[in-house]
């Protein structure tokens, strides 16, 4: 009598179970088809790179002077000095504010907390822990091409 | 398993012991109790309800992508529809779910007026009812206008040109609505700005009245 009793509750307990799994698992994926197009809608849409490279006429960035243009989504710099081009990023090292190029003073500076970096990325003064990384520059015809 | 059950028990022990937690739920969930003669048609309100909620969801999605000027409107939304993963998703519930809760709407007015529901004591849930109504009528039209189509243009002219027909303020009143003499780019922003938080604060605030009469005198009972 006994026995039989507990086969009962047995089998009512694994079905239980098996309903409770189904019903988990029917949660599980409405859920997740709720969540999944709205983490694909909020998320940025990859950025259309045409080329990694990037061509700039050497007309556009005189002796002295920068040139400013996005590589691969980040704001980058070109600079014309007295040995050629030097192509930097001019995101700041620091908190990732935009730096600008004093041509006066052949130097980069942050606008947000006065980091100050040379022609060639390196660290002058002001907090940025690291230098501008730099990025290959090539020169071809009338052209510059970078990355 | 076992660890979530207990999870479960020490959060609700420690809701139950501030707010009754329990209780509450038994009260109004488990062990409320509905009159027999409750059937489908009664559900027209509650989806409603659901419809607008859907409608603040994935319009606060669209928000993140639609710009309200004349120059870019129409581009984003075509934007959101073609490029934007899963945009189409949500601009065409929008869009589509706006005339389903038009319909549900309708539809849980009429069941109202076919059982007398609004008889008393229930006269100005039939009045907050009203108004619920026109403030969806309202966000319809409204949202009518903002994708800045040929169709929501001519729309938003017809629309507006209406309230001109009162006497004496008409001609200002059509002015007052459309930000100018013409649709413009005030209109849109207006209408915008309307759309996105004039309404559906003011149908909040009326749903909140309409709900809490309903639980105070509750589902009105057999024909």
């Amino acid at each position: 009598m006994s026995m039989s009793i507990k086969t009962v509750k047995d089998a009512s307990d694994s079905k239980r179970g098996f309903l409770k799994l189904l019903f988990l698992s029917v949660m599980t994926v409405s859920f997740g088809g709720v969540i999944y197009p709205i983490i694909r809608y909020l998320s940025p849409l990859s950025q259309q790179q045409a080329s990694e490279k990037i061509e700039i006429l050497k007309d556009e960035v005189p002796d002295g002077k920068a040139k400013f243009f996005t590589y691969k989504g980040n704001p980058a710099v070109v600079i014309h000095t007295k040995t050629g081009f030097t192509a930097l990023s001019a995101v700041c090292t620091h908190l990732g504010c935009i730096v600008k190029w004093l041509e006066d003073k052949n130097e980069f500076q942050c606008p947000c907390h006065a980091g100050r970096f040379d022609i060639t990325g390196k660290v002058l003064s002001g907090p940025p822990p690291k230098p501008l990384p730099q990025i290959a520059v090539a020169e071809s015809g009338a052209k510059i091409v970078i990355g | 398993m076992e660890l979530i059950k207990d999870i479960n028990k020490k959060v609700l022990d420690w809701l139950d012991e501030r707010y009754d937690a329990r209780q509450w739920i038994r009260e109004n969930l488990t062990e409320k109790l509905v009159h027999k003669h409750i059937n489908w048609l009664y559900c027209f309100g509650g989806l409603s309800f659901l419809g607008f909620l859907l409608q603040i969801g994935t319009g606060i999605f669209l928000m993140m992508y639609y710009i309200p000027t004349p120059k870019d409107a129409l581009a984003s939304v075509q934007n959101i529809a073609n490029n934007i993963p899963f945009g189409w998703l949500f601009q065409r519930l929008h869009s589509i779910g706006a005339n389903v809760v038009n319909l549900l709407v309708m539809f849980h007015m009429l069941r109202v007026l076919y059982h007398g529901a609004y008889k008393k004591p229930r006269e100005f849930q039939w009045v907050s009812g009203v108004f619920l109504l026109l403030i969806t009528m309202a966000m319809s039209f409204t949202g009518y206008l903002l994708p800045w189509t040929q169709l929501s243009y001519w729309g938003a002219t017809i629309g507006t040109e209406m309230p001109g027909a009162t006497p004496i303020v008409g001609e200002w009143l059509v002015q007052l609505i459309r930000g100018g003499v013409q649709i413009t780019g005030i209109t849109l922003t207006r209408f915008y700005a309307i759309h996105v938080v004039v309404l559906p604060l003011t149908l909040i605030g009326f749903l909140g009245i309409h709900f809490l009469m309903i639980r105070k005198v509750g589902i009105s009972g057999p024909m």
